[in-house]
């Protein structure tokens, strides 16, 4: 009860802000524009893959590039996961810095709500408004899903690892804000370690190591998985494990603020 | 009228910060239906104590009884028992002034038509119901201080945390708030008021404790002393813990 108090005073807080809708309303469109661009591509090269056997077709040229360029090898950048990199910590940076900043932590703590009912319900409210953002993304190809043959398999295993990517990337946000004196200094950091994640095994890539603890580090590696439509329990368990480290160590903090005061 | 009952009981707390006592060995006992006065000159330790008191801070040692538990044991009753007025009313900017009541009034476990009515009632108490509509962010210091105030008194709390309630109300607002506490206390609630302003103890305190360098150096009825005599006390206290902290 206490957690969805709070998750719903922070969803109020996200949605009357203008930060929240100008990030949302940005990508919205940055996202629609890749998409026609890529759905253009995809209609201009329509006769010619169809005499490919087995070749790629809509869900591999339009419908999951749309979700990530980084991964799939798409011409252009900034789908999804390269907006979320950015707009994961700017959403995320006031959640628990800001609280501090302005003196309200307190208010909740005098409440009487124990370190992790307040981290938890400030994660879903975030979570609630990433997941209407992806679905808002993922709309743009389904709307095409019913004259168009799309492999829904692969689109819905493409889905939910951004949906995982997503929250994995909000609970280091929520982490990195915990730890914060100042909602900037928050934001700067879940920036850096988004894109650590993202990048940790590039070195070994191009080096052609495609095994070992770096790899396993890396986001990319197990989002890519899924990206290709197999869903694998290990991925999952991947971004399970880094988001509860993430809260587990957001909550830890908070109720140190409670100890030292 | 019903026998008064212990709501608080400080139990030898004590908070260091910096490896200095901001609270020393604090024994307290709150009834209800009384208004306790904690005075001291600034950094005697009254808001560290009073963040203790609602829970947002826990003492390195010590037992605080709340409505009878034990509060360090069970940090939830802080949701039904206490209502806090930090110092400076701090308040989520982007809210109106009904949200503030509505996320209070939730996280203090109201919800559907009971939450509505304490919102209704607390609106019309505290004389805010012009400003419903009212981001946070805009009013004026004594308004939020005044919402600060509605959210702590929502959920009818038994015991009523107030630090520095009277900071930027005009004289009105001030009498009314002297009101209000009086009205409280004789529905029953216990009320602990910090203040540095003596006229704010003598208006409307039972009970006066002087807390000095962390540490409680007088705890006493009020009645039959006026106005003088508790600045001559205070005085007192502030002028020999100066001496003391010199000679130590």
């Amino acid at each position: 009860m206490s957690v969805i108090a709070v998750a719903r005073l922070e969803a109020r807080r996200l949605f009357v802000r203008p930060l929240a809708w100008v990030l949302g309303a940005l990508t919205l469109a940055e996202l629609a524009w890749r998409f026609v661009l890529l759905l253009g591509a995809f209609l201009a090269n329509q006769i010619r893959l169809a005499a490919v056997a087995g070749g790629p077709g809509y869900t591999d040229i339009v419908a999951v590039p749309t979700l990530s360029s980084l991964l799939t090898s798409a011409a252009m950048p900034f789908g999804v996961l390269e907006m979320a990199l950015v707009i994961v910590p700017l959403l995320t940076m006031s959640c628990i810095a800001g609280e501090r900043s302005q003196g309200t932590l307190p208010l909740l703590f005098g409440a009487g709500l124990p370190a992790w009912q307040i981290v938890l319900g400030k994660y879903l409210a975030l979570l609630g408004w990433l997941v209407l953002w992806l679905a808002l993304a993922i709309a743009m190809p389904l709307s095409l899903a019913h004259g168009i043959h799309m492999d829904t398999g692969k689109f819905a295993a493409a889905t939910l690892g951004m949906l995982l990517a997503l929250a994995t990337l909000a609970a280091i946000g929520v982490a990195c804000s915990s730890f914060a004196s100042h909602p900037a200094i928050a934001a700067v950091a879940s920036l850096m370690i988004g894109l650590m994640l993202i990048g940790v095994n590039l070195g070994a890539q191009l080096a052609g190591v495609s095994n070992g603890v770096i790899n396993w580090l890396a986001l990319g590696s197990h989002l890519e998985t899924l990206l290709r439509g197999l869903v694998s329990s290990a991925d999952i368990a991947w971004f399970v494990l880094v988001s509860a480290f993430a809260l587990a160590l957001a909550i830890r903090r908070l109720a140190a603020d409670k100890e030292r005061g | 009228m019903t026998a008064p009952t212990v709501v608080l009981q400080l139990d030898t707390i004590s908070r260091h910060r910096a490896g200095r006592a901001t609270v020393s060995d604090l024994s307290l006992t709150v009834e209800s239906g009384q208004v306790l006065g904690l005075l001291g000159i600034n950094g005697a330790g009254k808001s560290t104590t009073l963040s203790m008191i609602a829970g947002a801070l826990r003492p390195d040692k010590g037992r605080i009884v709340l409505a009878g538990e034990d509060f360090l044991e069970q940090p939830e009753l802080a949701r039904r028992v206490i209502g806090w007025l930090p110092e400076r009313a701090p308040l989520w900017h982007e809210l109106t002034v009904k949200e503030h009541l509505e996320a209070h009034a939730r996280l203090r476990g109201l919800a559907g038509a009971t939450l509505r009515q304490a919102r209704d009632r607390t609106l019309e108490r505290l004389e805010l119901g012009s400003l419903g509509r009212r981001i946070a962010g805009v009013l004026s210091q004594g308004q939020r201080q005044r919402l600060g105030l509605a959210c702590a008194l929502i959920h009818q709390p038994p015991l009523l945390v107030l630090d520095e309630p009277g900071n930027a109300l005009d004289p009105v607002q001030v009498a009314a708030l002297r009101t209000l506490i009086r009205e409280l206390a004789s529905q029953g609630t216990a009320v602990i008021l910090s203040t540095h302003l003596l006229t704010e103890v003598t208006a409307v305190c039972d009970r006066v404790a002087i807390l000095h360098e962390g540490r409680l150096r007088h705890d006493a009825p009020l009645a039959g002393t006026d106005h003088q005599a508790l600045e001559h006390l205070f005085f007192d206290i502030a002028l020999r813990g100066a001496q003391e902290s010199q000679a130590a």
